[in-house]
């Protein structure tokens, strides 16, 4: 594990002195203060913190999903700093993956349909040897041609998991994954996630307050009061908790 | 947490907005219409009032056509009390036009003018004729069309077809009187307009006089056979008979008006459906701190009645407004109309306005108030809307097969059964028409999502993403797209139908007339006994240019005391022999019309005997019978000589005429209009023309009556713009996720356009196909031997400027979709 961060140089996102400011007067919120930090290029990271310490705003700025007060994002060799909201729009159509903790697929489209919806939007070609990998991967062959109601939220949230990897993004981002799962559900989702970065070299940068969850990742960033307090690599639940109930103290 | 409730108080807001403005055009159009009658009658009362001031006993014939004699008037000139009694006189007397021809389609009217205290003449400029046999007067309206000016010497014709001229003095206003307005006036002293006119009698004696009692010392000097009536009997009499047709034509805009109510009450009633499902949390966490069932219900209904109130109220003031606008334009094109009066809103108007308003958005408002109250408590703590889920059921599909089967029986009845023409064969296909629409309306949530695919098959293909994904969306919630486009439906159902029947009509009419015009020009005088001497056929059979000229004579008689038109021809005339033969047609023989021989209760080999009124009355065989609807025979026909026996030397009644083959058109009429130029009261007339004037009709109707269901049309399109707006702010997450994924706000904009041009062709498609099978049904019960005429450039017109409206609509939605920020949206919720 920790090999698999040494060997790859290059980050693939890096943020730098990344300031974001709500509201403005008394209603002045600091969500985020001059964080500093890089996520290495095939690995799975988490952030965690406690509620309202800015882990949404955090990644909300580095997948271009809002812009920064001050500060600079890099994804890859591109700053996402100035770019128009169409480019950023075009960014993430072809680089970032998403999965949310919930409305994550649209329900008028079959599972199917709803994993493809990326590459369509974008207008590329599926590549189908790793369409019908992930698919069996994630268990879902038998379940393409269902809609989303049809399905339980463990499967949701895989076809979700899906969906963002189907169109080899340079980052996954995925914002509490396993919020709104039971543990059994939320430990296939994890497991999977974890798989994607060891067996296809994805990219992963997922928040949350699980230290379960956490434990998944290659490494944990800390976040408190919009600051980056600490990090952990190579975590577990034990170590996690420890950290946290530090930083709550 | 403050910007989304703000955001949301600003979608409710435009959304009561929406529905205001629906309430609001729908009363609007109602009271304006209101107030433009209201303002008309007045005007009508206000011109009358001056007349009952003056008359204080006006003496009237009973029955039509009859006339009050020279003895009557001395009579009542003799009555003690009498100041003074005139006679008027009313009488054809054909005004000479510049071009030489006798003005309009139907002679103009001579009117007797009075001078002294019972001069009722509304003389606008100059003077009246005074004593001054020689001067005349005339209607404003024919003056300025004609281009005559006072000093100008005008050319009348009396009832011999003898030119007068007369110096022009005045311009009169024809004030409420429909029948001047509509043939023109011309004004003469009482001794010329006698002069003029044949004249038998006068058509009103008007008394001026103190003594009380006068009315009955009238009328017991007068005796039963006449009407006497005091000056304000006189004038409110006259008021009414004016405003018959105003009251007709107010009716038709107010039938516009129920339509644009009910298109209005399908968009407040969608509308309060979805306050109501938009506000399932808000309504649950009411019901948790103990709201009961009857509370919410009515907090939506008091809600209703407030938006149904302020609607209603603006709406009375738009329709003052418009009806003002509408007065302003009658008043410039000088419509036959008094739109002076200035207009008003009676206490009647407002309360109707209110009272349609108020009830009409309150009855709308019912149903999704009680779906309001199966609002269960605990959905306040459901976290989002539960997708809608519908399945076609049995029931539904029951009542709409029973309206469907209903509908098309009681239109095939209307259209197969009963006798085309008859109100009740128009009835039976309007009745059918609604049961059919209801079942549409029951039909239309199943029908959605199969339409949606139809309609969307090009736009998902065009589109790409955002199209496949708004036609995926379009269907989704069926109950709520149905009521959309079935509020479209209503207007473009109408529409095509008025298209359907006008073309038709236009083919039937046109064929009726190629048959019944089988001729180049005809021509005749534009009086019922029209009079064309001899010479004009003898000249016009001397040219060249013409292959055939037929004259037609008639003349007066009686066949078993029954009144018929006895008539014979001259010249190649095409019988349209349905029973007996016309070959060999000579004296003693006769042929009936098929419709006269009915009535008359004759077969061909009868005998009918004829009263003429030189030959007393003569037997004559029947030897065939001839087609009343095609040919141009009179009904009762003779061979010429006979016909010349029987009645003498009479003058064509009309002549038809054929060109020769390779003569040009110009050249022949030349020819035509130079026989005829001697006698101006000869008109020549062409088929093109007359078909052309029938044309311009029926454009002018088909485009009042499209405008004015474009009212209708309107208001669904706020009901569409409504909808999406919802829908817009139900998949705000929805929204958010797509542009995550990297749908371009232009894309996010494109798909709700796409999904309201799904929806607006739907609602188009639909009304298509119903206004084309009701439009067929309703020519068919309409007119006999109706053609059918698609019009369908027309009808493809209004569906695809359906679709272009629906995009039109989804303007405002799509732009708040495409605005809203997506890391708001992923955080709300
Ligand atoms: N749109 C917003 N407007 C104002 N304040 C916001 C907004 N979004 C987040 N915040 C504030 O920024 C801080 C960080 O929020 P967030 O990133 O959502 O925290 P987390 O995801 O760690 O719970 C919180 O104090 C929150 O109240
Ligand atoms: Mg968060």
């Amino acid at each position: 594990m920790v090999t698999l961060t040494e060997r790859r140089t290059a980050p693939a996102v890096v943020a730098t002195d990344l300031t974001k400011v709500y509201g403005q007067g008394d209603a002045r919120v600091h969500a985020l203060r001059a964080v500093n930090v890089a996520f290495a290029t095939g690995a799975f990271t988490a952030i965690m913190g406690p509620s309202g310490s800015g882990k949404s705003t955090l990644m909300h700025c580095l997948a271009g999903l809002d812009t920064a007060t001050s500060g600079t994002v890099h994804l890859g060799d591109v700053e996402l700093t100035g770019l128009s909201d169409r480019q950023l729009t075009l960014l993430r159509r072809e680089r970032i993956g998403f999965v949310f903790q919930a409305f994550n697929l649209l329900p008028t489209l079959t599972a199917e349909q709803n994993i493809r919806l990326p590459l369509e939007i974008a207008a590329r070609q599926a590549d189908q040897a790793l369409f019908d990998r992930v698919i069996s991967t994630v268990g879902l062959t038998d379940r393409l041609s269902h809609r989303p109601t049809e399905l339980s939220g463990g499967q949701q949230q895989r076809v979700a998991v899906a969906r963002a990897l189907i169109s080899k993004p340079q980052v996954i981002f995925a914002d509490e994954p396993t919020g709104n799962l039971d543990s059994r559900s939320g430990a296939e989702v994890l497991s999977f996630l974890r798989v994607s970065v060891r067996e296809l070299g994805q990219t992963i940068v997922m928040v949350t307050h699980d230290p379960v969850a956490a434990s998944y990742a290659d490494r944990v960033v800390f976040l408190r009061d919009g600051e980056l307090v600490t990090e952990l690599a190579t975590p577990t639940p034990q170590s996690v908790l420890d950290t946290l109930v530090k930083l709550e103290a | 947490m403050l910007k989304t409730a703000l955001a949301g108080l600003r979608a409710h807001m435009f959304r009561l907005l929406l529905t205001s403005l629906a309430i609001m055009l729908g009363v609007g159009f109602i009271a304006g219409t209101f107030v433009l009658n209201d303002t008309v009658q007045a005007g009508f009362d206000q011109r009358v009032s001056a007349d009952a001031g003056k008359v204080d006993v006006a003496v009237l014939p009973k029955g039509s056509g009859a006339v009050l004699s020279e003895r009557v008037l001395e009579r009542i000139r003799g009555l003690d009390g009498v100041t003074e009694a005139q006679g008027l006189v009313r009488g054809a007397a054909p005004l000479i036009g510049k071009d030489g021809k006798t003005v309009g389609n139907l002679p103009t009217t001579a009117v007797s003018i009075v001078t002294g205290p019972l001069d009722r003449a509304d003389i606008v400029a100059g003077t009246g004729p005074g004593t001054d046999d020689r001067a005349a007067v005339l209607d404003d309206n024919t003056a300025k069309a004609q281009g005559m000016r006072l000093g100008d010497t005008i050319t009348v014709l009396d009832a011999g077809k003898a030119e007068h001229r007369f110096k022009l003095v005045g311009l009169l206003d024809t004030g409420v009187d429909q029948e001047l307005s509509f043939t023109g006036a011309v004004g003469f002293t009482t001794a010329t307009a006698k002069r003029m006119t044949d004249f038998k009698g006068y058509r009103e004696i008007d008394v001026a006089g103190t003594a009380p009692g006068l009315k009955q010392a009238v009328a017991a000097a007068v005796g039963d056979a006449y009407t006497v009536k005091t000056g304000h009997e006189l004038a409110s009499d006259l008021a009414r008979a004016a405003g018959v047709e105003t009251q007709m034509f107010t009716l038709g805009l107010l039938l516009f008006g129920v339509v644009a109510m009910m298109v209005a009450a399908l968009v407040i009633y969608n509308t309060f459906n979805i306050l109501v499902a938009q506000r399932t949390r808000e309504m649950a966490l009411l019901r948790c701190i103990g709201a009961t069932r009857g509370q919410v219900f009515g907090s939506i209904l008091l809600e209703s009645a407030v938006v149904g109130v302020l609607a209603s109220a603006l709406g009375l003031l738009l329709g003052y407004g418009l009806a003002t606008l509408t007065l302003t334009v009658l008043g410039a094109v000088d419509a036959p109309l008094p739109t002076d009066a200035g207009a008003a809103l009676s206490p009647v108007t407002i309360a109707t306005g209110m009272a349609v308003g108020l009830v009409v958005t309150v009855c709308a408002a019912l149903l999704p108030a009680r779906s309001a109250t199966r609002v269960l408590p605990v959905a306040a703590l459901r976290t989002h809307a539960e997708e809608q889920t519908f399945r076609a059921g049995l029931l539904r599909g029951l009542f709409a097969a029973l309206f469907l089967v209903a509908g098309s029986g009681v239109t095939a009845v209307g259209v197969f059964v009963l006798e085309p023409g008859r109100n009740e064969s128009l009835l039976a296909v309007m009745a059918g028409g609604s049961l059919t629409f209801l079942a549409v309306l029951i039909l239309g949530p199943v029908l959605v999502r199969p339409l949606s695919v139809l309609v969307g098959w090009i736009p998902g293909r065009v589109f790409g993403v955002p199209g496949r994904l708004a036609v995926g969306n379009s269907g989704r919630n069926p109950k709520r797209a149905a009521t959309t486009t079935v509020a479209l439906t209503i207007g473009v159902t109408l529409m095509t139908l008025i298209s359907v029947v006008t073309a038709s009509t236009r083919l039937t009419m046109t064929a009726k007339l190629d048959e019944q015009f089988p001729v180049d020009y005809a021509v005749m005088d534009q009086e019922r006994d029209s009079v064309v001497p001899r010479s004009v056929a003898e000249r016009l059979r001397r040219a060249p240019e013409l292959a055939s000229v037929v004259q037609i004579r008639q003349a007066d008689a009686t066949i078993d005391g029954r009144h018929v038109s006895a008539g014979t021809f001259r010249g190649p005339v095409e019988p349209y022999v349905t029973a007996g033969s016309m070959a060999g047609f000579g004296p003693g023989q006769v042929a009936l019309r098929d419709s006269d021989a009915e009535r008359l209760g004759v077969q061909v080999g009868d005998s009918v005997r004829l009263r003429t009124e030189r030959a007393g009355t003569v037997p004559l065989k029947v030897v065939a019978l001839v087609d009343g609807n095609q040919g141009t025979l009179p009904s009762v026909t003779v061979a010429e000589a006979a016909f010349e026996t029987y009645f003498g030397a009479v003058p064509d009644a009309r002549l038809m005429i054929r060109i020769a083959d390779g003569v040009p058109r110009e050249r022949a009429r030349e020819v035509v209009d130079a026989a005829a130029a001697p006698y101006p009261n000869v008109k020549v007339s062409s088929a093109a023309e007359t078909r052309g004037q029938f044309d311009e009709t029926l454009d002018m109707l088909l485009m009042i009556i499209t405008g004015l269901l474009g009212l209708a049309i309107l208001i669904s399109l706020l009901g569409i713009a409504n909808t999406l707006s919802l829908s817009v702010h139900e998949r705000t997450r929805e929204s958010a996720l797509l542009r995550a994924l990297g749908l371009t706000r232009r894309q996010l904009r494109a798909m709700l356009s796409v999904e309201a041009l799904v929806l607006g062709l739907i609602g188009a498609l639909v009304g298509a196909v119903l206004g084309g099978v009701f439009g067929w049904a309703a020519i068919m019960a309409m007119l006999d031997g109706a053609l059918l005429s698609l019009p369908v450039g027309q009808i493809a017109l209004f569906v695809a400027l359906s679709g272009v409206a629906g995009v039109l609509a989804a303007v405002l939605p799509a732009r708040r979709a495409a605005r809203a920020s997506i890391t708001g949206a992923l955080a709300a919720g």
